[in-house]
This record gives C-alpha cells, sequence and structure tokens, in this order.
C-alpha cells in the first residue's frame, strides 16, 4: 500500500471514506444547527405551546434529545448500508 | 491464543439472570413498603434497603472474578450490545447527574436544560466520530490507542498523565456523592462512608476488572432506573393522573407559576448574579423555572452545551468501553442504547425538579408560620433544607428556604408526602448510580497507570500484568479516599472541570488522529498539550482568560482550548515530516470495518511467534 496513493487504485477503499465522512458531517452539522437555531429563538419559540409546555423550553427538554436518538439509529442503519456496500465489493 | 471474535458468544442466560436480579430487588421494596406500614422504624428501613443491593453487587463481582488478562481489560469482548448501553448510560449520568444535575434544574429552571442537552449530544458525536474506530483498534486504554495508533510510547505515557485530572476529578466527585448519600442514610460519618465506599468499588475492580464492573454495573444501572422510574411515576399519578411524567409535568406549570409568585419569585438577568451556576451549599431557589435564560445568557448556554458534549465525546471511561462488544456493528448499537438511555433520564430530570418545585412552594407559600406542613420540620430535622420566617412576615417565602443543591432529590418523595420508603429508594438508586460510575473512573485511571505508565517505563515487567492493574486500582482508590476525608469539593463543578479537561485535551487529538491522514505523532503531541496546557491554566488561574462568568469559565476555556489545540495539531503536523508508512497502514487498517481488532491480531501473531520460537522474547505489548 502506498503512503499517496492515487485515489483509484482502492475505488472501494475511497468511496467507503467519503461516504462515510459525508454521513458524520451531515448528521453532526444538521444537529449543531438544529441546537444553535433552538437556542438563539428560545424566547420567541416559547410564546408558542406544545403538550402545555412552552415551545422552546419542550425542544430543549425533549424534542431536540428525541430527535438525536432517533437520528443515532438512522445512523448505524446508513453505515452498515455504506459498510456493506464496501465489503462486497472487495469481495469478502 | 485466544478465540476469533465471531466465536465470542455472550451468555444465553444474561436475560434470566437479570430479570432475578431485578425482579429480586422490586420484592425487595415491596416488602420494605410493606414492613413500614406494619411499624418498622426509618433508620432499619433505610439500612436494609441500602445494604440488600450492595450484597448483591458483591456477589455479582465475586461470580465474575477472573484472572484472564482480555476478560480483565475488555470483559473478553463478548458483552450484548444492550448491556453495554446499561453501562455506559450509568456512567455518563452517574450520581453527579443523577442527584446534582436534577438539583441544578430546580434552582435554574430553564437554562440548566444546556447541561443535559450538553451530554446527549456528545455522546452522539463519540458513537459517530470515535467509537466505531476505537472498537476496531481494540486497545485496552484510550492512552493505549494513541500510543498504538503512533507507533509512539512517549505519547502514550503523556497521553496517560493528562488522563489523570479528568478521571480523577470525576472519580472524586463520584465518590463523594455516594458517600454523602451513605452518610446521611446509613450510620457511618461521611469520612468512613468515603473509605467504605472506595474499598468497595475497588473490590469489585480488583476481582475482575472490566468483567466484573460490566456485570455489577449492569445490575446498578437496573436498581438505579426502576427506583427513578418507580418514584417519579408514583408522584406524577398523584399530581396529573397520569403514569407519564415526561409528557405531564408540562401541565403543571400554570400551577407551578402560581405557586412561585405567591412565594415571591420575579423574573430577573443575569447580571445580577454572581455565579452562573449553584453551589453545593443550601441556597434559596429564586429563579422562575420557565424563565429564559435568567442565570445564563444564550451565548452561555451554546457554550456549555458544546463544552459538554466536547467533553462527553472524548471522556476515556466512555470511550475504554468501545471495545466490549463481539462486533463493530454492535458496538455502534451500545452506543445507541447507551445515547437512549441518557436520554430517557435527561427527559425525566426536569420533571423530578419541576415536581418538587411545585410541591414545596404550593405547600408553603403563604402559609402561616404557625401551620407549616409537616414534611418541613422533617426535612429541616434531616438538615436537607432549612427554612425560617427572617422578615417576619408571618409567612416562609422563596427567599427564606434554603436547600443543599444535592438534597432535591431526596427531600421531593417526602415534600410529595410520600412513605419513607420512596426516599430511601430514590437514595439507594442514586447510590448504585453513583458506585456504578465511580468504578468506571477508577477503572479508568487505575488501569491506565498501570497499563501506560508502568508497563511502558519498566520493559523488564517485573510485576505482573494484573498485579499491577490491581496494585494501581487500590493505590488509586485509597488517594481519592484520603483526598475527600482531607479536601472539600463540589461534586457538579469537579464533573463540569473534568469534562472541560477531557474535551479540550482529547476531543481534538483523537478527531485528527481518526479522521485526518497527515496527522503525525508529534502533531498528537503538540495538540494535547496545548488544550492540556490551556485546561491546567484555567483550573489554577480560573475566569477563562478574563472572558468567562464565574461558574462557566472552564467550560468556556475548554472551547478556547479546542481550537488551539486543533491548530496546534495542524501546524505541528504540516511543519513535520509527513507519517511513516506504519502509521499511515495502522490508519487505514483501523478504517476498515471488516476483519478482527488489531491489537488481537497483534497479540495472535506474537503468541504465535513464541510458540514458534519459544528462546526469542516476544514482544506482548505493542
Amino acid at each position: 500500500m502506498m503512503t499517496e496513493a492515487p485515489a483509484n487504485d482502492y475505488p472501494a477503499r475511497d468511496r467507503h471514506q467519503i461516504q462515510t465522512l459525508i454521513l458524520a458531517v451531515t448528521v453532526l452539522s444538521t444537529l449543531l444547527i438544529a441546537v444553535f437555531l433552538v437556542v438563539t429563538f428560545a424566547a420567541s419559540l416559547n410564546q408558542y405551546g406544545f403538550l402545555h409546555f412552552p415551545l422552546g423550553f419542550y425542544l430543549l427538554a425533549q424534542g431536540l434529545l428525541i430527535l438525536i436518538v432517533a437520528v443515532a439509529f438512522w445512523f448505524i442503519r446508513m453505515q452498515e448500508r455504506i459498510d456493506l456496500a464496501r465489503s462486497e465489493s472487495e469481495g469478502l | 491464543m485466544k478465540a476469533p471474535s465471531r466465536l465470542r458468544t455472550p451468555n444465553p442466560h444474561l436475560g434470566a439472570y437479570y430479570a432475578i436480579v431485578t425482579s429480586t430487588f422490586v420484592s425487595l421494596v415491596i416488602v420494605l413498603a410493606m414492613f413500614e406500614q406494619l411499624g418498622w422504624g426509618q433508620a432499619l428501613l433505610a439500612q436494609t434497603m441500602m445494604i440488600v443491593p450492595l450484597g448483591l453487587y458483591l456477589l455479582i463481582a465475586a461470580s465474575t472474578r477472573t484472572h484472564d488478562v482480555e476478560d480483565f481489560f475488555v470483559s473478553g469482548r463478548r458483552v450484548p450490545p444492550v448491556y453495554n448501553g446499561f453501562v455506559l448510560a450509568a456512567v455518563a449520568v452517574g450520581g453527579v447527574g443523577f442527584v446534582a444535575y436534577t438539583g441544578t434544574i430546580f434552582f435554574l429552571g430553564f437554562d440548566a436544560l444546556a447541561i443535559g442537552l450538553g451530554w446527549v449530544l456528545g455522546l452522539l458525536a463519540a458513537s459517530i466520530l470515535f467509537v466505531p474506530y476505537l472498537r476496531k483498534a481494540g486497545s485496552y486504554t484510550l492512552p493505549g490507542f494513541l500510543g498504538h495508533r503512533f507507533r509512539s510510547p512517549s505519547l502514550r505515557v503523556a497521553a496517560s498523565a493528562m488522563q489523570l485530572p479528568p478521571a480523577a476529578l470525576l472519580l472524586v466527585a463520584e465518590i463523594k456523592i455516594a458517600a454523602l448519600i451513605a452518610a446521611f442514610f446509613l450510620p457511618v460519618s461521611f469520612s468512613i462512608a468515603a473509605i467504605l465506599i472506595a474499598a468497595l468499588i475497588a473490590a469489585f475492580a480488583i476481582l475482575g476488572g472490566m468483567r466484573s464492573l460490566t456485570w455489577t454495573g449492569s445490575a446498578q444501572f437496573l436498581v438505579g432506573a426502576v427506583g427513578l422510574a418507580a418514584v417519579v411515576t408514583t408522584i406524577s399519578v398523584l399530581l396529573t393522573n397520569v403514569p407519564a411524567p415526561q409528557l405531564t409535568y408540562g401541565e403543571m406549570f400554570g400551577a407551578l407559576q402560581n405557586a412561585e409568585i405567591a412565594a415571591g419569585i420575579a423574573p430577573f438577568g443575569p447580571a445580577e448574579i454572581p455565579n452562573a451556576l449553584p453551589g453545593a451549599a443550601p441556597l434559596p431557589a429564586l429563579k422562575p423555572f420557565l424563565q429564559a435564560f435568567g442565570f445564563l445568557s444564550p451565548f452561555d448556554f451554546l457554550v456549555l452545551v458544546l463544552s459538554l458534549a466536547f467533553g462527553m465525546a472524548a471522556l476515556p471511561s466512555l470511550l475504554v468501553r468501545s471495545g466490549l462488544t463481539p462486533s463493530l456493528a454492535e458496538q455502534r448499537r451500545a452506543s445507541a442504547w447507551g445515547l437512549l438511555f441518557v436520554a430517557l433520564f435527561v427527559m425525566t430530570a426536569p420533571a423530578m425538579a419541576a415536581f418538587a418545585k411545585l410541591v414545596m412552594f404550593r405547600d408553603i407559600a403563604l402559609a402561616p408560620t404557625s401551620s407549616l406542613p409537616a414534611w418541613l420540620g422533617e426535612l429541616s430535622q434531616n438538615h436537607l433544607l432549612q427554612a425560617g420566617d427572617a422578615n417576619g412576615d408571618g409567612a416562609i417565602g422563596a427567599g427564606e428556604l434554603f436547600i443543599g443543591r444535592d438534597a432535591v432529590v431526596f427531600a421531593l418523595p417526602s415534600a410529595a408526602r410520600l412513605p419513607f420508603v420512596l426516599t430511601v429508594l430514590m437514595a439507594t438508586s442514586a447510590l448504585a448510580i453513583a458506585l456504578a460510575a465511580s468504578a468506571a473512573h477508577l477503572f479508568t485511571l487505575a488501569a491506565s497507570l498501570a497499563e501506560d505508565l508502568y508497563r511502558v517505563y519498566d520493559q523488564r515487567h517485573t510485576l505482573p500484568q494484573l498485579v499491577a492493574a490491581w496494585a494501581a486500582i487500590a493505590a488509586s482508590a485509597l488517594a481519592a479516599a484520603v483526598f475527600l476525608i482531607i479536601a472539600d469539593l463540589d461534586p457538579l463543578a469537579a464533573a463540569l472541570l473534568a469534562l472541560a479537561f477531557a474535551g479540550a485535551t482529547f476531543f481534538p487529538t483523537l478527531l485528527l488522529a481518526i479522521w485526518w491522514r497527515r496527522f503525525t505523532k508529534w502533531g498528537a503531541m503538540a495538540a494535547m498539550s496545548t488544550g492540556f496546557a490551556v485546561m491546567l491554566i484555567e483550573a489554577i488561574f480560573g475566569g477563562a482568560f478574563g472572558l468567562g462568568r464565574p461558574g462557566i469559565s472552564a467550560p468556556l476555556a475548554s472551547l478556547i482550548g479546542i481550537v488551539l489545540a486543533l491548530a496546534a495539531g495542524i501546524g505541528v503536523s504540516f511543519y513535520l515530516r509527513p507519517p511513516s508508512k506504519i502509521e499511515d497502514d495502522y490508519r487505514e487498517e483501523m478504517r476498515d470495518p471488516n476483519g478482527e481488532t488489531i491489537y488481537d491480531r497483534a497479540q495472535w501473531r506474537a503468541a504465535a511467534a513464541a510458540a514458534a520460537a519459544p528462546a526469542s522474547e516476544a514482544a506482548t505489548d505493542q
């Protein structure tokens, strides 16, 4: 294996790494942006209600947490699909 | 030497064992609830409720004792994902989360939500960025991983030394919470309780290492979860008629606001508060529960979320549990289960705090001092709170009710007029979680001292691998107990500082070591030392270089440290020679999701080489 391997020497490996990177960056940046937006607008969101909670409070206390847990389980499915594609194309 | 991981099958009877553990505990609670009605005294109830589970944990630890190195350090890599998730959640929340986080919500309301959100976000970041790759690498400790990744014993030693402050701070914080609970409900002083707790967790760790910690930790998680759920659900049914506290405490907000107004609580801004987070000493709760950004500004809130997220993501005590499951895919599931359990707790804690605030203020607000509710006298007698009519207006207002932050959880069942058995149940649950967390921090600290410091320096390996670990565990536990007896510390502040240390020191290093091809040994050394140095300056001088408010200056300093460490790591890596082929190969191997754990394969090769050439000395460590 060369240190500076040309991209097409290991097509399956490189595709796997790029897809993994894209997935990780997408998931984490989406959630960070969601947290940032909710914190920034929490005071205004509190004027709306949800299940008797003020909306801003609800999102920080529960809504974002439910979203994070759901994303965590979704991430596993997506990442396993990416891993499977690599092992199939490497003939393992 | 060892079976390949695909042959590692978990014990098929685990479900039955833990069903037995859980039902034993539930039966104990039911029997004690009946005995309370039959006239058992409070002291006897508390002792039975707390000591029987402790005996159960010791029994589990003794029956999972091991002298096998792989069992001792990684539980034989055959822990099913859900059980690993149990222990991950117990370690992540810990006694500090259980007791101090709930108390912080009681005082700060809305503003305290930053802490729980940061934890959950950090666990997700760890499960995406670090955990699968640490599982593939398979090193027994986090410094060990960095040493193997960069083929550098010096980096390994440095990482082990820099892991000391976060692990030791969390260890003493958790032992302190456990000892406070034990000293309160059992007839022992705080010093004796601290020594007993340290001895107990050292016994768990010495008997079977990670194997005992996993199986006692699972039992402790179940005891904690059952106890917490039973108490909070009972209170929820009493107050709202619905047994789902997370969904229903919103209905209480109208009543809560009325009670707060009656007790004289008015909104105010961040500038009026000297310290952003409540300390451990008893305080009046003066902030309206729902007021957004009263103690913390939105900026402070985000700083707290991010700092805790980075710290949780890079916390060594959680990351060492990455190597325990049979496969990489199962480790991903274990992280997700852990995340789910932590999120459930984080959603429940605000309900507890809101219920506690409602029942306390509804009862005392404007009740004449002559006819105060009975629970107030009872709790004052137990030193859980202090109340007195200081301004002589004939009633106790919010400013005259002083409650300890770490006492709120235990005051809740009495204030809701529940039987004493539920107060003890809550304490037993908190003790269980604190034990699981403190044992995990103790093992992380001691295993690293033995594996990464002692065995790297003493190349002749005078002490066998397990004896070195036992000695390190015993010494660390003793040091923690002695420290607690002579020094006073606020568990929540210590935990925040520890997470800030872990985030600034290890998050940038791990991120670059796993995700950046060009990262080198000296880059890693620079990143780690920069983050650590920033936090050391903060720990000594405080104030986050003049930028932070008291209470959240450590989180702010950790964010500054992370940015500087990333810059230092990238700069030094570019300036010096590119990584060697061995480092590059290791990184590519680590990022390949298929195949055996790198560390185990190296061990098998070393064992095979030793068997082929008995005269030659086989390197068993690298």
